[in-house]
This record gives structure tokens, C-alpha cells and sequence, in this order.
């Protein structure tokens, strides 16, 4: 049995397909992301998955159980951090950890003991009994967060956790994440975020216009793409260069530097550095493909992750809370 | 299930504790009608039954209050559905009834508080309650006359998309409602074209009743009134919830 198998998803909102035909399955453990620019469909597939949308097509199972025809047993099973902010913010943050602990069944003294630990991780502790009013906006994605893992869920779908959050909070909630794969949760993670996908999830799904355009891991996706680049600096740049062509790379110089392209940079280094012999090597670098160059690669356009895009999103969810 | 129900309604008691002062806010209006509208007019005419008219607007005032409470508060799940908090109770464990039970309940709750304070400035200003007798059925009436309401409010609520629907069911139903009942004057004193309306009209029972069990003044069997006020109930909350589960 797998954590999620969705088969053939299709969902329609009024004749506007959301989500084309996204067949996936995800390993209990694995941190999976959906990777995609917006309106690729990921939240639609998460509001599915949490059984809070109905497929229009498709089969989907969550730890085993129809999101249609067992929806109780799923909603049993997850933990959800929505995209767009759904905390209470007329009680404070430990009311709002609490009432979620009771609509999730859990005893008292375990809901206690709960509050502090998720408080104590998302480093709210000292604001446990301010009214959620008067938290910034990243402190309110962190109790968010903290109330997705209060009831310890098997599986967690985490939908733009990072959304909006200075480089220090969002470091911190990647942390969490991790420590959540040694716990052995099952997350789903959606982001816009290439660098977040990259650096947390066991396996990608790159997801555009409702359809999955790639697969795999973050280094199989890059492989895939056809590996490094590499960039020489050296003392006699046409020499090395012949040397190099004619010892089976592929060698171009562009502003006085060499660049080859090789499968793994990390292999391919030593043979240059043996291959120059008295040829002076001053600097040599090699930069890995991003998941950047595989979503260029895969859908033949750029990635749409400007930082427009991003100050809309985050202007839409303040125009939400109010 | 009770503890879900509890959960939900626990909420909601802890946003009421918080808007407390909404509490009192929200009885300036029946105040005024009593102190103003009720004193003014307390001796003007001779009213077609025993008692003064301050007794005998009060138990209208109070229904209206309810009314408007109750009404308000099923209305405020659109807030919830606006700011997100319904999604985190739709996909929590629970029963969608257990949700739209203890909403009820906070609702309820709320509009019995505003009855309660309601009762006893009305004390204060000389209005003659038969006594403590009159306490349960007061009590029960006002239960379903805000049962009723509320689950109208949530009915409304999960088919409105706007904050000018609200204004529009407030103007088009609630205060016509409330205008027809009986809850202001004696039906007695109306044109009979419009008495069709006031008998019509299922709150002017309410009104009935509660206007019997607090100063002993009735139109009607109060039977009829207890039996149309619970199928009213009966109907709201089965639509309240019908419409709710399909949203
Ligand atoms: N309730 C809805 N009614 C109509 N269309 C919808 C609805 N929800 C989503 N859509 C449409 O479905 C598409 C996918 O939306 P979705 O929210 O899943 O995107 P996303 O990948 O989460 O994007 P983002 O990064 O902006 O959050 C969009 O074109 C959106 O307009
Ligand atoms: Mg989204």
C-alpha cells in the first residue's frame, strides 16, 4: 500500500479543467513535492487529496482509503496546512491549537502536553495566549504550521508552507520538515520555490497547467537534462581548449573562459586538471542544472517566478484576512 | 459526537466571551424601544386588554431582539467560510452535523444571554412578569424562537455570496416578519386585509407565547403557538442543514 495513489485525476471547475489527468503515487515516509508556477493546479490537487473537493475524474486513495467513498477515514489519516489562512484570530494561539486538538479527539493531558511541543518548535511559546489578532503574518503561517502537526498525523500535506516568509522563518519551517522525515510523516508539499523543492523533497512532480511534466528526484531531474556546466579559467585558454576536443569533451570558449558540459562535474574535474599539465589553471567552477533548467527544459518557456507574481500572492492573502 | 459538538461550540462560546461588549452594545436598540416607544405610549390610548403597553411590548421587544441575534449569528459562518476556519472544521474528523449543532448551540446561546439581559432591565423598569412561574416557558420560547433563527441565519448563509444579500434578507424578510407579528401593537387594531399577513406569519405565535407565559396576555391557544413555533424549528433546521451539507 502507498501513502497516496491518485489515478487519471481530472477536476473541473465549470468547464475549466484545473487538473489534467495527474497520476502519481507517493511512498509512506517520502517528502514529495508538487512543483509549479500559479494556477498549475496544486492546490486543487491537495483540496482533493483532503477531500475537501470532489474529483471530477479519477481515482484517489490516502493511506489506503477512497477520498470519496471513505472521506471520514481520510480525514482521519492527515493534517493539512492550507495555502490561504484559516486560524481563528479572535483566540489566542494556544486556544486555537487546543480547540484543533479536541476536533481531532485527543485526550486532555496529551492535548496539553501537544500545545507545548508544537508551540516550543514553531517558537511561539512566549506568544501562546496573545490573541492570533495581533500576530504578524509569519507568525501566523507558523502557528499554522504548528497546528498541521498537533495531531501528529501519518500523512501532512503542506500547501506554499513558505509563502511570504523572510529567509530566516522560512529556513526555520525547512528545518521542521526535516525533522518531520525522521519522525517518518509522509509530507506533500507544495511551493512555487524551486530552491525549497530541491533542497527538501525526495521526489518532484513538476506540474504545469494541471498536467505532470516531470518526475523524480531533484538530481534525476537534473540529470535527466543532460548534466553540468563546467567553466575554466587558464593561462592559454586556445590550447587547453584543443586539448580538451580532442580528448573527447566538448569545448567552447566564450569570454576567454572554457566551457564544457559533462554528466557529473565532480568526475570530470580531476581528468581536466590532469589533461593541463603545464598549462596553469587559475580558477575552474561548475554550477548544477536547477530545477529551473528543468522546467525550461520540460515546457520549452520560462519559469513565470517573478517577483511580482509573488508580492500579488501575498498582497491576495492579506486582502483574505481582512 | 459531543465532543466534537463541544469542540465546535466551545469556539464559539470563547468568540462570544471575547465580544462581550457586543453583548451590551446590541441591547441599546430594544432599550430604546422599551424606554422611549414603550413610555410614551404607555398611557396614549386605551388598549383592547388588561395591563399597561410597557408589559405588553416587552415580550415583542424581546422576540425581535432574538430575531435579529439569532439571525446574525447563523449569518456569521460566511465570516468563517470568508477567513478560512470552516475549511480547518471540514477536514477535521467530525460529522458535518456536529459542526452546524454546535454553531447552533453558540448561536442559541448568544440570544438567550441578550434575553436574559433584556428581562431584567425590563424589571428594573416596572414591567409586570407574572412571576417566576413564567420563567420556563419564557425560557423554552426563547429557545425556539432562536433555534429557528439561527438555523434560517446558517440556512442563508450557505446560499449567500455577498455581504448585500445579508441586507437584502435583514430588509425582505426579517423586518417584515418582525413588522407583522404583533410584537409592537395588538393585531386586534389592524386593517383585516393585513391580519392574513400577521396569521401568516409564524413569528407573530412566537410572540404569542412568549407574550402569555411572561404577562399573561394571548391572541391564540398557546398549544398552536408552542406546535407552530417547533415546526418552524423543525423546518429552519432541516433547511439550515440540508443547505449547509450542499455548500
Ligand atoms: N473554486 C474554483 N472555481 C473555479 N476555478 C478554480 C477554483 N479553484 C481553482 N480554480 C482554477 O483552477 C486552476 C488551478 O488553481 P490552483 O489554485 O489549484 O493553482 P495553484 O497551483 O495552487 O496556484 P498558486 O501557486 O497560485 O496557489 C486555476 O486556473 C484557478 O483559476
Ligand atoms: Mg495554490
Amino acid at each position: 500500500m502507498k501513502a497516496i495513489e491518485i489515478e487519471g485525476l481530472i477536476k473541473e471547475f465549470d468547464g475549466i479543467r484545473a487538473v489534467d489527468g495527474i497520476s502519481l503515487e507517493i511512498e509512506y515516509g517520502e517528502i514529495f513535492s508538487l512543483l509549479g508556477p500559479n494556477g498549475a493546479g496544486k492546490t486543487t490537487t491537495i483540496s482533493i487529496l483532503a477531500t475537501l473537493l470532489k474529483p471530477t475524474k479519477g481515482k484517489v486513495k490516502v493511506n489506503g482509503y477512497d477520498v470519496v467513498t471513505q472521506a471520514g477515514k481520510v480525514r482521519h489519516s492527515i493534517g493539512i496546512v492550507f495555502q490561504d489562512p484559516s486560524l481563528d484570530d479572535r483566540l489566542t494561539a494556544r486556544e486555537n491549537l487546543d480547540i484543533h486538538g479536541r476536533l481531532y479527539h485527543m485526550k486532555k493531558d496529551e492535548r496539553r502536553k501537544r500545545i507545548e511541543e508544537v508551540l516550543e518548535m514553531v517558537e511561539l511559546q512566549e506568544r501562546a495566549d496573545s490573541l492570533v489578532k495581533t500576530f504578524s503574518g509569519g507568525m501566523r503561517r507558523r502557528l499554522e504550521i504548528a497546528r498541521g502537526l498537533m495531531h501528529k498525523p501519518r500523512i501532512l500535506f503542506l500547501d506554499e508552507p513558505t509563502l511570504g516568509l523572510d529567509p530566516q522563518t522560512r529556513r526555520h519551517i525547512w528545518n521542521y520538515i526535516e525533522k518531520l522525515r525522521n519522525e517518518g510523516v509522509t509530507v506533500l508539499l507544495t511551493t512555487h520555490y524551486m530552491e525549497e523543492a530541491d533542497k527538501l523533497a525526495d521526489r518532484v512532480a513538476i506540474i504545469d497547467k494541471g498536467k505532470i511534466v516531470a518526475l523524480g528526484s531533484p538530481s534525476e531531474l537534473k540529470d535527466s537534462i543532460g548534466g553540468d556546466v563546467i567553466k575554466i579559467r587558464c593561462s592559454d585558454a586556445n590550447k587547453m581548449a584543443a586539448i580538451l576536443s580532442s580528448n573527447g569533451f566538448n569545448a567552447m570558449i566564450v569570454d576567454n573562459e572554457i566551457i564544457i558540459k559533462a554528466k557529473k562535474a565532480e568526475k570530470e574535474i580531476p581528468r581536466v586538471f590532469a589533461l593541463a599539465k603545464d598549462i596553469e589553471i587559475k580558477s575552474i567552477m561548475y554550477k548544477e542544472p536547477s530545477l529551473e533548467d528543468v522546467f525550461i527544459h520540460y515546457t520549452g518557456k520560462a519559469y513565470r517566478e517573478e517577483a511580482g507574481d509573488e508580492m500579488e500572492a501575498i498582497k491576495r492573502r492579506w486582502r483574505m484576512r481582512r | 459526537m459531543m465532543g466534537d459538538v463541544y469542540a465546535v461550540y466551545l469556539r464559539e462560546l470563547i468568540r462570544l466571551w471575547r465580544q462581550k461588549v457586543r453583548l451590551v452594545t446590541t441591547i441599546v436598540m430594544p432599550l430604546l424601544w422599551l424606554g422611549v416607544i414603550g413610555n410614551a405610549f404607555n398611557n396614549a390610548f386605551k388598549m383592547p386588554f388588561e395591563g399597561d403597553f410597557l408589559s405588553f411590548l416587552t415580550p415583542g421587544i424581546l422576540v425581535m431582539t432574538m430575531v435579529f441575534t439569532s439571525t446574525i449569528s447563523g449569518i456569521t459562518t460566511v465570516f468563517d467560510r470568508e477567513f478560512g476556519f470552516l475549511k480547518e472544521m471540514l477536514v477535521a474528523p467530525i460529522k458535518r452535523e456536529s459542526i452546524l449543532i454546535g454553531k447552533m448551540l453558540g448561536g442559541v446561546t448568544q440570544a438567550i444571554l441578550q434575553g436574559a439581559i433584556i428581562i431584567v432591565l425590563a424589571i428594573i423598569m416596572g414591567v409586570n412578569f407574572k412571576g417566576i412561574e413564567s420563567i420556563p416557558g419564557m425560557v423554552l420560547t426563547m429557545f425556539l424562537v432562536s433555534v429557528a433563527f439561527v438555523s434560517f441565519g446558517l440556512a442563508v448563509a450557505s446560499k449567500m455570496t455577498s455581504m448585500e444579500g445579508f441586507q437584502m434578507v435583514m430588509n425582505f424578510l426579517i423586518q417584515p416578519m418582525i413588522f407583522l407579528s404583533g410584537a409592537f401593537y395588538p393585531t386586534k387594531m389592524l386593517p383585516s386585509w393585513l391580519k392574513i399577513g400577521v396569521k401568516l406569519n409564524p413569528l407573530t405565535y412566537g410572540v404569542d407565547a412568549m407574550r402569555y407565559f411572561a404577562v399573561g396576555i394571548n391572541e391564540f391557544n398557546v398549544v398552536i403557538d408552542l406546535t407552530v413555533m417547533i415546526v418552524l424549528s423543525i423546518a429552519f433546521i432541516l433547511l439550515g442543514g440540508y443547505l449547509f451539507r450542499k455548500s
